[in-house]
């Protein structure tokens, strides 16, 4: 690797002020797991590298009266550690068990994989379709948007120069709501997916309430499958009905066609994946009917 | 910059330009060559190693980060006089053919046996996943992880 | 912790089984995969089996425990005082004509010792058949992993940066990369001349013809295979030292020393009393380091600088510059009886060679050799030819081309099956080698055990039960 300057910065104010002091040739050093490939093969004209992993503001897990706070720089591994996120929210947790390896996602954190922002970002359909929220630190002070508005295009988010992630917010309300998450890969192990779903949903009775449909590496950014969900909302279940949306998911995504698998084979895998986290999600809804039941 | 560590028990400290990587930094200037580089882009897990309890890539950290980290190689798993069980099944098993894999397949093993003393094979698979292996196929490595977590736990058990 | 991780695991497993109850009829064997086998294996007695008892028991390999301990010296963790780290810049085109090249600006980059080019090197060319591949290319580049000029500095950024600012002009020249493209009259040639053939083979056995027109079915067919890359663990590393005396130095990954020097005395044109070459434990083979790839290289930059010098791959190096596996396009024409037995089988292999010849030789022959697969078959012909192209060059690889012919007769054994109703064991049986049968260049084959060993494989995973 070139030189590089290596700063640690007081807090994320400060982590801030240096990227805008320094201008075009510091960046936010988080996991590296990407960056730090980059750097050795392409590094530009960066030479300072200012590293936020260890900043307060950006880790730790905490249950607010608001919902689950995840402070970016948390990694994979401690997400799939916390009692909170494997009772609250599994599917994030089996989303982050789908990133990389166990190295990988010890050193890689879950606002890493966002800023990256590649289309295939394993954590984003999990994240999306609990209605999560991002917060970002930048030299205007603090700002908050649903996480769907942070992506902007492959490897491009709505962060300003100098900003940065600091939060990821996922609401009391759905905290827990029946989800499911599958990613389709070309092997188990650190495989790029070629399209990940996920899905979250309540049901009232037999009706299909709140429908959420994420998609992964099938458009630009990760994608919410709104007609789809607007076809179930309301609705009561049935196997065609969740074929259906599977269908009209197809619909609103853009896959594209290169070396690890065609146009055609991706659009029938988000057909089958998303039909499979529909299924998914309605049988965990309906276990949970029947455990209230109990009750 | 300065970086201290505290690898295999023993503290040791470097000074190293910023952008060296944590296994540049073993390699090169603590002489500790067990860690390997087989990709240098964080896929192979030829330089795994533990920093603060958990497995990582060192060929994808920066030595800084550790700075003040404890840090476990290949070379801290046997002492003096006794292979560590890991080590000893693998030998017995064969599980190591050029060996160039080994010591970052040993580590992750280690880290995996640590939390879980009697995994599964579905669970030796997973946490060996960034582990590549060019020679053996894997099989005999997934025995002999799971015979050295049967007998670490009959040592404990006998302790 | 522990539960923690089963939690996780659930979720993954459920996904599995889930998918695995909605696969196709097949039944999931009774023995669960994972049932360790136990050594030493069980296997009948036999004369032959007690001719070679060690066959079957648990063998411990001798350097196993270093392996395990990290102990193993691999050439990366040798380093010498006063040693450089030498980088090797490759071309921008597949297939160009060298004009000029300019290491002015990157001798003048901090940490710079020395450089290199083809033209400084004395015979610029080498290669186990044919001595067709240079050391480093000069005044033609063939594919984009040759090597066109390298520096040797004090640290491998150093030797990296200063690969940017080598100038090198190029000509670039018409290129061709699909092997039966290569075949055509008005195709680009790699290496000149009016061919890109470089290495054929034909095998005849009977009379081809008749044996077709005699079969109740011919079954035709195009198998293609891609290339393959070893990816050895360890990339390929040399340290070379130069010294007073002149003698060089060097160690090496290769696999293959002796031939190694042969090849090294040649380059370098000195006699090999002069070369010690140590072959270093090596990280993973496979075939792709049987032969020198940047060892002239480091030597000559360790002459020039008066230092040791170490070269290790890097992974991309490893991937477009180290051989790979020969892709093959496999024309089979297959006869048969009505009882599925073959009669007659006629094919044409065209071996991707990419722009150098490496191991061809042996991969064509036992290629060839093996292409009508273990079948009793009195009629055959077989045609083989490796052309050029300008791709990577392919070499050894495990099984030297029989894996590809392997899977295009295979392949093609079932497709005749299904095709004829016979289950895909039997027509197999019927038409395997057994004791005495003669190869398809007349080789009288001894301790056959195919049948046998079809057999009890079948049996073992209950091959029967799958068919139900
Ligand atoms: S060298 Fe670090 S993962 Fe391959
Ligand atoms: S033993 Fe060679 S790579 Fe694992």
């Amino acid at each position: 690797m070139r030189p590089m300057n290596y700063i640690v910065p007081e807090s994320a104010e400060a982590a801030v002020a240096i990227l805008a002091e320094r201008g075009e040739n510091a960046c936010p050093l988080a996991g590296g797991t990407d960056l730090v490939v980059d750097l050795k093969h392409a590094p530009g004209n960066i030479n300072a590298l200012v590293d936020v992993s260890g900043l307060e503001e950006f880790r730790g897990i905490d249950e607010t009266d608001e919902g689950l706070r995840i402070g970016s720089m948390v990694t994979y591994g401690e997400i799939m550690e916390h009692p909170v996120c494997i009772e609250k929210t599994p599917e994030v947790v089996a989303a982050s068990h789908t990133v990389g390896a166990v190295q990988t996602r010890n050193l890689g954190t879950i606002g890493g994989n966002l800023v990256t922002c590649v289309p295939s970002a394993d954590s984003a359909p999990a994240l999306m379709v609990l209605d999560a929220e991002v917060t970002l630190i930048g030299t205007n002070g603090w700002r908050r948007m649903p996480i769907e508005d942070f992506f902007v295009g492959p490897r491009k988010t709505i962060l300003e120069p100098c900003e940065l992630l600091a939060e990821i917010w996922i609401p009391g309300h759905t905290l827990g709501k029946p989800s499911s998450f599958y990613k389709f890969g070309l092997r188990k192990g650190q495989a790029l997916a070629l399209v990940n779903a996920a899905a979250a949903l309540e049901l009232d009775g037999d009706r299909i309430v709140e429908p959420r449909i994420a998609l992964g590496a099938v458009a630009p950014t990760p994608i919410r499958a709104v007609k789809a969900e607007a076809l179930l909302d309301g609705q009561v279940v049935n196997a065609k009905l969740l074929d259906e949306a599977a269908k009209i998911s197809v619909t609103e995504s853009k896959p594209i066609d290169d070396f690890r698998a065609s146009r055609n084979y991706r659009r029938q895998l988000i057909r089958t994946l998303t039909r499979r986290v529909l299924e998914r999600s309605v049988e965990i809804a309906r276990e949970r009917q029947e455990k209230d039941k109990l009750h | 910059m300065l970086v201290e560590l505290t690898v295999n028990g023993e503290s040791r400290s470097a000074n190293v330009p910023p952008e060296t990587t944590l296994l540049k930094m073993l390699r090169e200037y603590l002489g500790l060559t067990g860690a390997k580089l087989g990709c240098d882009v964080g896929d192979c897990g030829t330089c795994t190693v533990i920093v603060d309890g958990v497995s990582v890539n060192s060929c994808l950290m920066l030595a800084g980060r550790a700075d003040g980290c404890d840090v476990t190689t290949i070379e801290g798993l046997a002492t003096a006089d006794e292979l560590h069980p890991l080590q000893q099944k693998f030998e017995e098993h064969g599980a190591l053919q050029c060996g160039f894999c080994g010591p970052g397949m040993l580590i992750s093993a280690k880290n995996l046996l640590d939390t879980n003393p009697e995994p599964s094979v579905f669970e030796v698979r997973d946490a060996l996943a960034g582990n590549l292996c060019r020679c053996t196929g894997y099989t005999k490595i997934i025995e002999a992880v799971i015979e050295a977590g049967e007998m670490m736990n009959q040592e404990q058990a006998t302790v | 912790m522990a539960t923690r991780v089963k939690d996780v695991q659930t979720n993954v497993e459920d996904l599995v089984t889930a998918r695995e109850a909605r696969a196709p009829s097949r039944q999931p064997l009774a023995v669960p995969i994972d049932q360790p086998v136990t050594f030493p294996l069980e296997l009948p007695e036999s004369e032959a089996r007690l001719r070679t008892p060690a066959v079957g028991q648990r063998a411990t390999r001798p350097d196993g425990r270093l392996h395990g301990l990290g102990q193993t010296q691999y050439i990366d963790d040798i380093t010498f005082p006063h040693m450089l780290h030498a980088k090797i810049l490759r071309s921008e085109y597949a297939h160009a004509r060298i004009v000029s090249i300019d290491t002015s600006e990157a001798e003048k980059m901090p940490g710079v010792i020395a450089t290199l080019t083809g033209a400084e090197v004395p015979e610029n060319s080498f290669g186990p058949t044919y001595q067709d591949q240079p050391i480093l290319a000069y005044p033609i580049a063939r594919h984009r992993g040759d090597g066109v000029a390298a520096v040797a500095a004090t640290t491998e950024q150093f030797a990296l940066d200063a690969l940017e600012k080598i100038r090198v002009e190029y000509e670039p020249l018409p290129a061709v990369f699909d092997p039966l493209e290569a075949l055509e009259d008005d195709s680009p040639k790699v290496h000149g001349g009016d061919t890109n053939i470089y290495t054929s083979k034909v095998i005849k056995k009977g009379d081809v013809e008749a044996g077709l027109a005699a079969s109740d079915h011919v079954f035709e067919r195009r198998f293609s295979t891609q290339m393959v890359e070893h990816v050895p663990l360890e990339p390929h590393a040399t340290i070379a030292s130069w010294d007073g005396n002149g003698r060089v130095s060097i160690w090496s990954s290769l696999g293959r020393i002796t031939l190694g020097r042969e090849d090294l005395a040649r380059t370098l044109q000195m006699p090999q009393s002069r070369i010690r070459l140590i072959g270093t434990v090596v990280g993973g083979n496979f075939g792709g380091k049987n032969e020198i790839t940047n060892e002239p290289i480091v030597a000559l930059l360790s002459r020039k600088s008066r230092r040791p010098v170490k070269a290790i791959y890097s992974r991309g190096d490893e991937f477009v510059s180290s051989t790979i596996r020969h892709p093959f396009i496999m024309d089979y024409t297959t006869g048969v009886d009505n009882e599925g037995r073959i009669l007659a089988r006629k094919i044409r292999l065209v071996l991707d060679g990419g722009a150098y010849c490496s191991w061809t030789g042996t991969t064509i022959g036992k290629g060839s050799i093996l292409a009508p697969g273990p079948y009793n078959i009195d009629n055959v012909l077989v045609e083989a030819y490796a052309v050029y192209t300008n791709k990577t060059t392919t070499g050894a690889m495990r099984g030297f081309g029989a894996p590809q012919v392997c899977f295009a007769y295979e392949s093609q054994m079932d497709d005749m099956a299904d095709a004829l109703g016979i289950d895909p064991l039997e027509i197999r049986l019927r038409n395997g080698f057994s004791e005495n049968s003669l190869s398809p260049t007349g080789q009288s084959l001894q301790s056959v055990a195919l049948k046998e060993s079809l057999t009890q494989a079948a049996d073992r995973f209950r091959w029967k039960e799958w068919q139900a």
